[in-house]
Protein backbone atom coordinates (compact mmCIF):
# COMPACT_ATOMS: atom_id res chain seq x y z
CA UNK A 1 0.00 0.00 0.00
CA UNK A 2 0.87 3.81 -0.55
CA UNK A 3 2.12 5.94 2.38
CA UNK A 4 -0.88 8.78 1.31
CA UNK A 5 -3.55 5.99 2.82
CA UNK A 6 -3.18 7.09 6.29
CA UNK A 7 -5.03 5.45 9.26
CA UNK A 8 -6.19 8.78 10.48
CA UNK A 9 -8.07 9.61 6.93
CA UNK A 10 -11.27 9.67 7.96
CA UNK A 11 -10.64 12.09 10.54
CA UNK A 12 -8.46 14.13 8.45
CA UNK A 13 -11.61 16.90 7.46
CA UNK A 14 -12.98 16.54 10.79
CA UNK A 15 -12.98 18.87 14.02
CA UNK A 16 -13.04 15.35 16.11
CA UNK A 17 -10.24 12.80 15.95
CA UNK A 18 -10.81 9.12 14.96
CA UNK A 19 -10.78 7.74 18.23
CA UNK A 20 -13.77 9.88 18.87
CA UNK A 21 -15.36 9.07 16.09
CA UNK A 22 -15.03 5.75 16.56
CA UNK A 23 -16.40 5.65 20.14
CA UNK A 24 -19.46 7.91 18.55
CA UNK A 25 -20.13 4.96 16.29
CA UNK A 26 -19.77 2.57 18.80
CA UNK A 27 -22.26 4.34 21.16
CA UNK A 28 -24.46 5.01 18.42
CA UNK A 29 -24.68 1.12 17.57
CA UNK A 30 -25.16 0.59 20.98
CA UNK A 31 -28.06 2.89 21.77
CA UNK A 32 -29.32 0.97 18.00
CA UNK A 33 -28.92 -2.40 20.20
CA UNK A 34 -30.67 -0.89 23.26
CA UNK A 35 -34.11 -0.14 21.41
CA UNK A 36 -33.79 -3.25 19.28
CA UNK A 37 -33.11 -1.32 15.79
CA UNK A 38 -30.91 -4.49 15.58
CA UNK A 39 -32.37 -7.25 17.11
CA UNK A 40 -30.18 -10.62 17.58
CA UNK A 41 -27.11 -9.64 15.82
CA UNK A 42 -25.21 -13.17 14.11
CA UNK A 43 -22.11 -13.82 14.03
CA UNK B 1 -24.37 35.90 -0.57
CA UNK B 2 -24.46 33.46 -3.70
CA UNK B 3 -20.56 32.87 -3.40
CA UNK B 4 -21.00 32.06 0.21
CA UNK B 5 -23.76 29.50 -0.81
CA UNK B 6 -21.66 27.91 -3.65
CA UNK B 7 -18.62 27.73 -1.20
CA UNK B 8 -20.53 26.17 1.70
CA UNK B 9 -22.43 23.75 -1.37
CA UNK B 10 -18.25 22.98 -2.74
CA UNK B 11 -17.44 21.94 0.94
CA UNK B 12 -20.52 19.63 1.33
CA UNK B 13 -19.97 18.25 -1.99
CA UNK B 14 -16.05 17.45 -1.10
CA UNK B 15 -17.50 15.93 2.51
CA UNK B 16 -19.94 13.89 0.27
CA UNK B 17 -16.39 12.93 -1.89
CA UNK B 18 -14.52 11.79 1.01
CA UNK B 19 -17.06 9.44 2.75
CA UNK B 20 -17.73 7.86 -0.80
CA UNK B 21 -13.80 7.55 -1.33
CA UNK B 22 -13.92 4.95 1.64
CA UNK B 23 -16.35 2.46 0.37
CA UNK B 24 -14.82 0.66 -2.26
CA UNK B 25 -12.11 -0.12 0.54
CA UNK B 26 -14.61 -1.34 3.33
CA UNK B 27 -16.57 -3.43 1.08
CA UNK B 28 -13.19 -4.85 0.35
CA UNK B 29 -12.46 -4.59 3.82
CA UNK B 30 -15.48 -6.79 4.47
CA UNK B 31 -15.30 -8.88 1.69
CA UNK B 32 -11.95 -10.78 2.50
CA UNK B 33 -12.81 -10.70 6.05
CA UNK B 34 -15.88 -12.23 5.15
CA UNK B 35 -14.39 -15.02 2.78
CA UNK B 36 -11.85 -16.00 5.68
CA UNK B 37 -15.20 -16.83 7.67
CA UNK B 38 -16.56 -18.72 4.83
CA UNK B 39 -13.04 -20.45 4.36
CA UNK B 40 -13.37 -21.67 8.06
CA UNK B 41 -16.55 -22.94 7.98
CA UNK B 42 -16.10 -24.35 4.64
CA UNK B 43 -13.10 -26.71 5.21
CA UNK B 44 -13.99 -27.10 8.69
CA UNK B 45 -17.20 -28.89 7.88
CA UNK B 46 -15.59 -30.38 4.56
CA UNK B 47 -12.67 -31.81 7.02
CA UNK B 48 -15.07 -33.44 9.67
CA UNK B 49 -17.62 -35.27 6.56
CA UNK B 50 -14.61 -36.63 5.15
CA UNK B 51 -12.99 -37.64 8.50
CA UNK B 52 -10.06 -35.79 7.81
CA UNK B 53 -7.56 -34.56 10.65
CA UNK B 54 -6.92 -30.67 9.56
CA UNK B 55 -6.54 -28.33 11.92
CA UNK B 56 -8.75 -25.76 12.93
CA UNK B 57 -7.63 -22.61 10.71
CA UNK B 58 -9.63 -19.62 12.59
CA UNK B 59 -11.03 -16.67 10.56
CA UNK B 60 -8.62 -14.39 11.76
CA UNK B 61 -6.05 -16.52 10.16
CA UNK B 62 -7.16 -16.12 7.07
CA UNK B 63 -8.53 -12.60 6.68
CA UNK B 64 -4.92 -11.71 7.18
CA UNK B 65 -3.75 -14.21 4.88
CA UNK B 66 -6.06 -13.53 2.39
CA UNK B 67 -4.76 -10.17 3.25
CA UNK B 68 -1.32 -10.72 2.95
CA UNK B 69 -1.04 -12.78 -0.56
CA UNK B 70 -3.38 -9.66 -2.14
CA UNK B 71 -1.13 -6.97 -0.86
CA UNK B 72 1.89 -9.06 -1.79
CA UNK B 73 1.32 -10.50 -5.09
CA UNK B 74 -1.06 -7.92 -6.78
CA UNK B 75 -1.12 -4.11 -6.53
CA UNK B 76 -3.90 -3.07 -4.91
CA UNK B 77 -5.48 0.08 -6.69
CA UNK B 78 -5.58 3.11 -5.73
CA UNK B 79 -9.68 3.34 -5.61
CA UNK B 80 -9.10 0.61 -2.50
CA UNK B 81 -6.81 3.00 -0.15
CA UNK B 82 -8.25 5.15 1.44
CA UNK B 83 -10.75 2.56 2.56
CA UNK B 84 -8.47 -0.04 3.54
CA UNK B 85 -6.89 2.61 5.96
CA UNK B 86 -10.00 2.46 7.72
CA UNK B 87 -8.97 -0.74 9.70
CA UNK B 88 -8.32 1.35 12.67
CA UNK B 89 -11.60 3.03 12.85
CA UNK B 90 -13.15 -0.31 12.81
CA UNK B 91 -10.39 -1.68 15.64
CA UNK B 92 -11.21 1.22 17.71
CA UNK B 93 -14.99 0.64 17.27
CA UNK B 94 -14.91 -3.25 17.87
CA UNK B 95 -12.77 -2.50 20.73
CA UNK B 96 -15.02 -0.01 22.55
CA UNK B 97 -17.73 -2.92 21.34
CA UNK B 98 -16.08 -5.24 23.34
CA UNK B 99 -16.40 -3.16 26.75
CA UNK B 100 -19.86 -5.20 26.78
CA UNK B 101 -18.13 -8.46 27.22
CA UNK B 102 -16.10 -7.39 30.56
CA UNK B 103 -17.69 -7.57 34.03
CA UNK B 104 -16.35 -4.65 35.50
CA UNK B 105 -14.54 -6.64 38.71
CA UNK B 106 -12.82 -9.03 36.23
CA UNK B 107 -11.65 -5.37 34.52
CA UNK B 108 -10.60 -4.25 37.60
CA UNK B 109 -8.76 -7.49 38.70
CA UNK B 110 -7.03 -7.77 35.20
CA UNK B 111 -6.86 -4.11 34.30
CA UNK B 112 -5.08 -3.15 37.68
CA UNK B 113 -2.66 -6.79 37.11
CA UNK B 114 -2.49 -5.17 33.57
CA UNK B 115 -1.13 -1.85 34.57
CA UNK B 116 1.72 -3.28 36.79
CA UNK B 117 3.11 -5.14 33.95
CA UNK B 118 2.49 -2.11 31.75
CA UNK B 119 4.90 0.07 33.58
CA UNK B 120 7.38 -2.48 34.29
CA UNK B 121 7.30 -3.51 30.46
CA UNK B 122 7.34 0.28 29.05
CA UNK B 123 10.41 1.31 31.55
CA UNK B 124 12.42 -2.01 30.44
CA UNK B 125 11.31 -1.30 26.65
CA UNK B 126 12.27 2.41 26.68
CA UNK B 127 15.62 1.65 28.02
CA UNK B 128 16.68 -1.45 26.04
CA UNK B 129 15.59 0.04 23.00
CA UNK B 130 17.82 3.33 23.83
CA UNK B 131 20.54 1.23 24.67
CA UNK B 132 20.09 -1.11 21.63
CA UNK B 133 19.90 1.98 19.11
CA UNK B 134 23.05 4.03 20.70
CA UNK B 135 24.77 0.35 20.13
CA UNK B 136 23.88 0.55 16.42
CA UNK B 137 24.42 4.46 15.85
CA UNK B 138 21.21 5.18 14.94
CA UNK B 139 19.75 8.66 14.72
CA UNK B 140 19.00 9.90 17.99
CA UNK B 141 14.91 10.75 16.88
CA UNK B 142 14.81 7.37 15.37
CA UNK B 143 15.75 5.76 18.48
CA UNK B 144 13.09 7.81 20.28
CA UNK B 145 10.79 6.61 17.99
CA UNK B 146 11.51 3.20 18.14
CA UNK B 147 11.70 3.09 21.58
CA UNK B 148 7.86 4.90 21.71
CA UNK B 149 6.56 2.75 19.20
CA UNK B 150 7.80 -0.87 21.09
CA UNK B 151 7.06 0.03 24.26
CA UNK B 152 3.39 1.44 23.99
CA UNK B 153 1.15 0.81 20.76
CA UNK B 154 3.30 0.94 17.61
CA UNK B 155 2.22 3.01 14.69
CA UNK B 156 -0.27 5.04 16.66
CA UNK B 157 2.34 5.99 19.19
CA UNK B 158 5.27 6.90 16.41
CA UNK B 159 2.55 8.86 14.87
CA UNK B 160 1.36 10.79 18.19
CA UNK B 161 5.16 11.09 18.80
CA UNK B 162 6.31 12.28 15.42
CA UNK B 163 5.07 16.00 15.90
CA UNK B 164 5.67 16.57 19.16
CA UNK B 165 9.44 15.88 19.16
CA UNK B 166 9.71 16.80 16.00
CA UNK B 167 10.94 14.05 14.05
CA UNK B 168 11.62 13.55 10.36
CA UNK B 169 9.24 11.60 8.21
CA UNK B 170 11.79 9.29 6.95
CA UNK B 171 12.98 8.46 10.59
CA UNK B 172 9.12 7.69 11.80
CA UNK B 173 8.53 5.64 8.35
CA UNK B 174 11.67 3.41 9.32
CA UNK B 175 10.15 2.63 12.97
CA UNK B 176 6.96 2.25 11.40
CA UNK B 177 8.15 -0.21 8.90
CA UNK B 178 10.24 -2.07 11.22
CA UNK B 179 7.30 -2.20 14.01
CA UNK B 180 4.98 -3.49 11.40
CA UNK B 181 7.08 -6.11 10.08
CA UNK B 182 7.93 -7.52 13.72
CA UNK B 183 4.27 -7.19 14.44
CA UNK B 184 3.36 -9.53 11.32
CA UNK B 185 5.85 -11.81 12.59
CA UNK B 186 4.29 -12.02 16.05
CA UNK B 187 1.10 -12.91 14.54
CA UNK B 188 2.60 -16.53 14.14
CA UNK B 189 5.12 -16.87 16.38
CA UNK B 190 2.94 -15.97 19.88
CA UNK B 191 0.28 -18.37 19.08
CA UNK B 192 2.88 -20.81 18.17
CA UNK B 193 5.18 -20.75 21.11
CA UNK B 194 1.91 -20.23 23.76
CA UNK B 195 1.01 -23.68 22.20
CA UNK B 196 4.46 -25.21 22.78
CA UNK B 197 4.34 -23.68 26.26
CA UNK B 198 0.46 -24.89 27.11
CA UNK B 199 0.07 -21.13 28.44
CA UNK B 200 -4.25 -20.66 29.45
CA UNK B 201 -6.07 -18.23 28.03
CA UNK B 202 -5.38 -15.27 30.41
CA UNK B 203 -1.55 -15.61 30.46
CA UNK B 204 -1.70 -15.91 26.58
CA UNK B 205 -3.79 -13.16 26.07
CA UNK B 206 -2.02 -10.87 28.78
CA UNK B 207 1.14 -11.47 26.84
CA UNK B 208 0.02 -10.93 23.03
CA UNK B 209 -1.18 -7.65 24.71
CA UNK B 210 2.09 -6.28 26.42
CA UNK B 211 4.14 -8.00 23.52
CA UNK B 212 2.65 -7.28 20.40
CA UNK B 213 3.06 -3.38 19.42
CA UNK B 214 0.31 -2.64 17.14
CA UNK B 215 -3.09 -2.69 18.81
CA UNK B 216 -4.60 -4.37 15.17
CA UNK B 217 -1.74 -7.17 15.24
CA UNK B 218 -1.90 -7.57 19.30
CA UNK B 219 -5.96 -8.26 19.05
CA UNK B 220 -5.02 -10.20 16.23
CA UNK B 221 -2.30 -12.51 17.88
CA UNK B 222 -4.85 -13.18 20.87
CA UNK B 223 -7.63 -14.11 18.75
CA UNK B 224 -5.73 -16.57 17.08
CA UNK B 225 -5.45 -18.47 20.21
CA UNK B 226 -8.83 -18.57 21.26
CA UNK B 227 -11.26 -16.16 21.50
CA UNK B 228 -10.93 -15.45 25.29
CA UNK B 229 -7.67 -14.96 25.03
CA UNK B 230 -8.62 -11.71 22.35
CA UNK B 231 -10.74 -10.26 24.84
CA UNK B 232 -7.28 -10.37 27.42
CA UNK B 233 -5.19 -9.42 24.56
CA UNK B 234 -7.46 -6.09 24.33
CA UNK B 235 -7.58 -5.39 27.75
CA UNK B 236 -4.18 -5.79 28.58
CA UNK B 237 -3.22 -3.58 25.22
CA UNK B 238 -5.70 -0.63 26.15
CA UNK B 239 -3.72 -0.52 29.35
CA UNK B 240 -0.85 0.08 27.33
CA UNK B 241 -2.41 2.21 24.80
CA UNK B 242 -3.41 4.49 28.02
CA UNK B 243 0.11 5.37 28.89
CA UNK B 244 1.05 6.92 25.68
CA UNK B 245 0.81 10.80 26.19
CA UNK B 246 2.96 10.37 29.44
CA UNK B 247 5.50 8.32 27.37
CA UNK B 248 5.26 11.10 24.39
CA UNK B 249 4.64 14.06 27.11
CA UNK B 250 8.18 12.96 28.62
CA UNK B 251 10.03 12.81 25.11
CA UNK B 252 8.72 15.91 24.09
CA UNK B 253 9.79 17.84 27.09
CA UNK B 254 13.33 15.99 26.56
CA UNK B 255 13.53 17.31 23.43
CA UNK B 256 11.98 20.69 23.96
CA UNK B 257 14.71 20.88 26.71
CA UNK B 258 17.59 20.38 24.04
CA UNK B 259 15.79 22.85 21.92
CA UNK B 260 15.22 20.27 19.20
CA UNK B 261 11.14 20.24 19.42
CA UNK B 262 8.67 22.94 20.30
CA UNK B 263 7.66 23.96 23.87
CA UNK B 264 5.08 22.23 25.42
CA UNK B 265 2.99 25.04 27.32
CA UNK B 266 -0.16 22.91 28.64
CA UNK B 267 0.76 19.51 29.74
CA UNK B 268 -2.70 18.95 30.98
CA UNK B 269 -4.10 19.90 27.67
CA UNK B 270 -1.42 17.64 25.66
CA UNK B 271 -2.07 14.77 27.75
CA UNK B 272 -5.66 14.96 26.46
CA UNK B 273 -5.36 15.44 23.08
CA UNK B 274 -2.82 12.39 23.07
CA UNK B 275 -4.98 10.28 25.44
CA UNK B 276 -6.90 7.62 23.49
CA UNK B 277 -10.55 8.02 23.86
CA UNK B 278 -11.62 4.72 23.21
CA UNK B 279 -10.04 3.48 26.03
CA UNK B 280 -12.39 5.71 27.95
CA UNK B 281 -15.62 4.03 25.23
CA UNK B 282 -14.51 0.86 26.49
CA UNK B 283 -14.18 1.39 29.70
CA UNK B 284 -17.50 3.20 29.61
CA UNK B 285 -18.90 0.36 27.30
CA UNK B 286 -18.49 -2.23 30.70
CA UNK B 287 -20.13 0.19 33.27
CA UNK B 288 -23.39 0.19 31.30
CA UNK B 289 -23.36 -3.47 30.98
CA UNK B 290 -22.20 -3.19 34.93
CA UNK B 291 -25.14 -1.07 35.80
CA UNK B 292 -27.91 -3.94 33.28
CA UNK B 293 -28.36 -1.45 31.22
CA UNK B 294 -28.60 -4.05 28.31
CA UNK B 295 -30.69 -7.52 28.27
CA UNK B 296 -28.13 -10.75 28.08
CA UNK B 297 -29.24 -11.15 24.49
CA UNK B 298 -28.49 -7.52 23.61
CA UNK B 299 -25.04 -7.91 25.58
CA UNK B 300 -24.19 -11.00 22.99
CA UNK B 301 -25.36 -8.58 20.13
CA UNK B 302 -23.07 -6.20 21.09
CA UNK B 303 -20.51 -8.68 21.44
CA UNK B 304 -20.80 -10.04 17.70
CA UNK B 305 -20.77 -6.19 16.40
CA UNK B 306 -17.48 -6.22 17.85
CA UNK B 307 -16.75 -9.46 16.27
CA UNK B 308 -17.80 -8.12 12.86
CA UNK B 309 -15.15 -4.58 13.32
CA UNK B 310 -12.55 -6.77 14.36
CA UNK B 311 -13.18 -9.01 10.92
CA UNK B 312 -12.60 -5.68 8.73
CA UNK B 313 -9.54 -5.10 11.14
CA UNK B 314 -8.30 -8.38 10.63
CA UNK B 315 -8.31 -7.98 6.98
CA UNK B 316 -7.04 -5.01 7.09
CA UNK B 317 -3.87 -6.09 8.64
CA UNK B 318 -2.84 -8.02 6.24
CA UNK B 319 -4.02 -5.77 3.41
CA UNK B 320 -1.55 -3.42 5.12
CA UNK B 321 1.63 -5.53 5.71
CA UNK B 322 3.63 -5.20 1.94
CA UNK B 323 6.90 -7.00 2.82
CA UNK B 324 8.35 -5.52 -0.40
CA UNK B 325 7.68 -2.00 1.16
CA UNK B 326 8.76 -2.84 4.36
CA UNK B 327 12.31 -4.15 2.79
CA UNK B 328 12.81 -0.82 1.46
CA UNK B 329 13.39 1.36 4.96
CA UNK B 330 17.15 -0.16 5.76
CA UNK B 331 18.34 -2.97 7.45
CA UNK B 332 19.57 -1.37 11.24
CA UNK B 333 16.20 0.08 12.59
CA UNK B 334 14.96 -3.34 11.61
CA UNK B 335 17.67 -5.18 13.41
CA UNK B 336 17.68 -3.16 16.26
CA UNK B 337 13.65 -3.60 16.14
CA UNK B 338 14.02 -7.05 15.52
CA UNK B 339 16.95 -7.02 18.79
CA UNK B 340 14.97 -5.29 21.02
CA UNK B 341 11.31 -7.11 20.46
CA UNK B 342 12.90 -10.70 20.58
CA UNK B 343 13.80 -9.31 24.13
CA UNK B 344 10.70 -7.85 25.31
CA UNK B 345 8.87 -10.64 24.29
CA UNK B 346 11.38 -13.04 26.07
CA UNK B 347 10.73 -10.15 29.50
CA UNK B 348 6.92 -10.18 28.85
CA UNK B 349 6.50 -13.59 28.75
CA UNK B 350 8.38 -13.67 32.51
CA UNK B 351 6.34 -11.18 33.70
CA UNK B 352 3.08 -12.85 32.75
CA UNK B 353 4.75 -16.59 33.86
CA UNK B 354 5.28 -14.56 37.20
CA UNK B 355 1.94 -13.00 37.45
CA UNK B 356 0.31 -16.20 37.02
CA UNK B 357 2.20 -18.03 39.86
CA UNK B 358 1.85 -15.12 42.25
CA UNK B 359 -1.73 -13.90 41.43
CA UNK B 360 -3.17 -17.04 39.74
CA UNK B 361 -4.17 -16.11 36.63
Amino acid sequence: MSKDASPNAISKTSLLSLDTWAVIVALALALAVKFDVFKNVPW
Amino acid sequence: MASTTSIAQVESDNRLLNALSVVPGVLLLAAIGFGGKVLERTINTYAKTHHWTFPNIEYVLWAIIIGLVLSNLFTIPRIFHAGIATYEFWLKIGIVLLGARFVIADMLKLGGISLGLVVIEITVSLALMTFLGRLFKLKPKLISLLAIGSSICGVSAIIAAKGAIDADDEDASFAMAAILALGALALFTFPAIAHGLHMNDVSYGLWAGLGVDNTAEATAAGALYSDAAGKVAVLAKTARNAMIGFVVLAYALYWAGRGQAEKVTNKAAFLWKKFPKFVLGFLLMSLLVGFHTFSKAQVASLGNLSKWAFLLTFAGVGLRTNFREMSKQGLRPFIVGAVGEVLIAALTLGLVVGANRICGL
